[in-house]
């Protein structure tokens, strides 16, 4: 039953986050490398589990919960997650918030199904990463005032990565590329007798991505669209103007060693249209504009190939 | 039938049906959390595995508990809790984390053969013990933890997490009511799509760390997961079955194992079997309807779904008056009522879709009620007895698997021993 020594594939992927997460194993032996990916799809049901904004048991909704009336201890690698979500923040301008749940609600993003009172209007939300409050010492998290609520949105999916690599990882697995959706990826070393695992960011002539001990994730203005009064408006709220983003960009990708940083930036950007100025050089970023023109720009732009150069092992989609 | 069960059946019988009288829609039944009064309760986790590690997360979410120490014998699976949970110390060796006389309780979630040993040692070292479930791979082992928690200075608790459980409590004083009325029959399933193999880095750990794959210490799926389920169906009859046959295979992952990966058993109740019977599959090559448990009765039938619940009327059964503004759910050609816990509160705001699911999974549930026997001198749950009846109703279930005969569960097996 098993493939030959030295060239086992293993394929596992798990159905968590709205979207299907899937991992590709190479290594020696199958039933080793099934047992890690297995661990790997249960690391990211675990964080669905603990992160989902739809889950009345999820760890997020008894934060939204309890975080106003008093601080919330954490695990740490929630608390990583939450100050990680500050960094982006602070780095990017405010254009990544992970508190625009009330806002979402405004502007009707969400299903009629959640618990929370819906906000007169975006003005009164309770809005604002300086409403959360992280203490690091008691591992801490807790809500300056009643009605914010904490909507992770694809920084669940960059966790359920981190946790996922780090299984990956521990079992001492070499060779993996794990994906959510297509558009959040994380790739352990690289393909047997490659220099790194190529995900293409779109079809046709998109560039190619070349990642090793890298994570990648792509977010576009499209995916979900809501309708008012006439106009068409993306899923991405701009957080300073507590409203959809209505950039001209059609795609951003961020490239960074944190999956997690990857997906703040990759969201910022999108609001942005642009580069944020504070982003740190290690974060690498591809942008396609209105004008259909990518821009590549980070200390590692040489990890973006351009169009049509070689066989990709893995396709984006511009989703978020 | 054992005297205890028997007690506890009247006890709850009578206490449901009063409930039920009383209330024009269902009893409140979400638990506030244990009170916090004073400095934390300290508790140490041994056994860091994914058990462990959602006991970890739950745990947390208890502001009247802190986990000061955690415990693993596997150095990476040691490192990997310390870095998720802030503020605790490692160990490697459960004696060492039982020397600390700070720590008030330990709940242990190791391998199922290493439970009797650690649960011993606990006990001695005059910890309040919360002992995961199914106790033992055993009997003589069950019932010498049985023995050792007789003789306790503290809370002895077993992780039979549905006694706990706020939507299983409510169905159950359904179940107890007119509402469900004759019993029929019983099934229940445990499907999920797993090897049940977990990695390992450094091959000299590999028959360690897959013991549920090594058959001298595995229980199999009936065991190790059948001893869950069908302790809910004894905590709602009653009673514990009186034989059990049963029938497993390897049906899809042909890795070399020796365990079943697919597994159906009949449970059968009343004297000489000849009352209703309990269906159970078992398996890990498919994971349609996942797990869950259903009662069904002349009047009606339950599923329970762990955070769901619900209730299948017959089209013949009296109304309620509280069903006009129930909750429903559409299953093909069948309505389900939701059981929704702290109903009466949610139905006055109109706010009962909002109750749908549970708050917490249930592990929270039965660890809370754990904190409160302590903090609180609230009854215990599910103790050691319960926990050796259910794990050795799960053993005959394994050995019917294994020999594919016809398995007697006496009273004297079950017997306090």
């Amino acid at each position: 039953m098993l493939a030959r020594a030295e060239d086992a594939v293993v394929r596992v992927a798990a159905a968590a986050m709205g979207t299907r997460f899937e991992a590709v194993l190479c290594g020696r032996d199958s039933a080793s490398l099934r047992a890690a990916g297995e661990a790997a799809m249960e690391e990211i049901r675990d964080a669905d589990a603990r992160y989902s904004l739809f889950r009345r048991d999820s760890l997020l909704s008894h934060i939204n919960r309890t975080a106003a009336e008093r601080p919330v201890r954490v695990d740490r690698e929630t608390f990583a997650m939450l100050a990680c979500a500050m960094e982006v923040n602070a780095l990017a301008g405010g254009a990544f918030d992970i508190t625009l749940a009330p806002l979402m609600r405004v502007w009707k993003f969400h299903d009629g199904s959640s618990s929370a009172a819906e906000p007169a209007s975006a003005e009164e939300a309770a809005v604002g990463m300086d409403l959360v409050e992280l203490d690091e010492v008691e591992c801490t998290v807790r809500f300056k005032r009643p009605g914010v609520s904490l909507d992770l949105g694809g920084l669940a999916k960059g966790a359920a990565l981190v946790g996922a690599a780090a299984v990956l990882r521990q079992a001492g697995v070499t060779s993996a590329l794990v994906h959510g959706g297509t558009s959040s990826v994380t790739a352990i070393g690289a393909p047997p007798g490659r220099d790194g695992w190529r995900v293409q960011l779109g079809r046709d002539a998109a560039p190619v991505v070349v990642l090793r001990d890298m994570s990648l994730s792509v977010s576009a203005p499209s995916g979900r669209i809501v309708e008012r009064n006439g106009e068409r408006l993306g899923h991405i709220i701009d957080p300073r103007t507590r409203a959809p983003a209505t950039c001209g960009i059609a795609m951003a990708a961020a490239i960074d060693e944190s999956p997690l940083r990857a997906e703040g930036f990759s969201t910022a950007m999108v609001v942005l249209g642009a580069r944020p100025m504070g982003a740190p050089p290690e974060m690498t970023s591809v942008i396609l504009g209105g004008d259909g023109e990518y821009r590549v720009e980070g200390a590692r732009a040489d990890l973006v190939l351009g169009a049509g150069r070689g066989r990709p092992d893995h396709e984006t989609e511009h989703m978020n | 039938m054992s005297e205890i069960d028997r007690r506890e059946f009247l006890v709850n019988a009578v206490g449901a049906a009063g409930a039920f009288a009383a209330l024009s829609i269902v009893p409140d039944v979400l638990p506030a959390a244990p009170r916090v009064s004073g400095a934390p309760l300290n508790v140490g986790v041994i056994g860091i595995g994914r058990q462990g590690r959602a006991i970890l997360g739950e745990l947390a979410k208890i502001d009247a508990v802190r986990v000061t120490a955690i415990c693993d014998s596997d150095s990476s699976r040691l490192e990997a809790g310390l870095r998720r949970a802030a503020g605790t110390e490692g160990f490697d060796d459960h004696r060492k984390l039982l020397e600390k006389n700070d720590i008030a309780a330990v709940v242990i979630a190791t391998p199922t053969h290493q439970h009797k040993q650690i649960a011993i040692d606990a006990v001695q070292a005059g910890k309040h013990v919360y002992l995961e479930a199914p106790i033992a791979h055993t009997a003589e082992d069950c019932r010498e933890i049985a023995r050792a928690a007789r003789g306790a200075k503290g809370v002895f608790a077993v992780g039979l997490e549905g006694r706990s459980n706020p939507v299983y409590k409510l169905a159950r004083s359904f179940f107890r009511s007119d509402a469900v009325r004759d019993l029929i029959s019983m099934r229940a399933q445990h499907h999920q799509k797993s090897s049940w193999r977990v990695p390992v880095s450094d091959p000299s750990r590999e028959k360690a760390m897959n013991w549920k794959l090594d058959k001298e210490v595995s229980i199999g799926l009936a065991g190790e997961l059948g001893t869950h389920q069908f302790d809910v169906v004894h905590w709602y009859v009653g009673q514990y079955p009186t034989r059990v046959r049963g029938s497993g295979s390897i049906r899809f992952h042909q890795d070399g194992r020796e365990v079943a990966d697919t597994v159906a058993c009949d449970l059968a109740f009343g004297e000489g079997g000849g009352g209703a019977h309990l269906q159970y599959m078992a398996t890990l090559a498919n994971s349609f309807e996942g797990r869950h448990e259903v009662f069904h009765g002349s009047n009606a039938s339950i599923k329970l779904a762990w955070s769901h619940g619900w209730m299948f009327k017959e089209a013949d059964a009296p109304t309620q008056g509280w069903e006009v503004y129930a909750n429903r759910q559409q299953f093909h050609n069948d309505e389900g009522i939701t059981l929704i816990a702290e109903a009466t509160k949610l139905a006055s705001q109109g706010k009962l879709k909002e109750g749908v699911g549970l708050p917490h999974p249930s592990l929270y549930y039965a660890l809370a009620d754990f904190v409160r026997s302590i903090t609180e001198g609230a009854p215990v749950v599910a103790g050691a007895e319960e926990g050796m009846r259910a794990t050795l109703v799960g053993l005959a279930a394994q050995q019917a698997v294994l020999t594919g005969q016809t398995v007697e569960i006496t009273q004297e097996m079950l017997g306090a021993g």
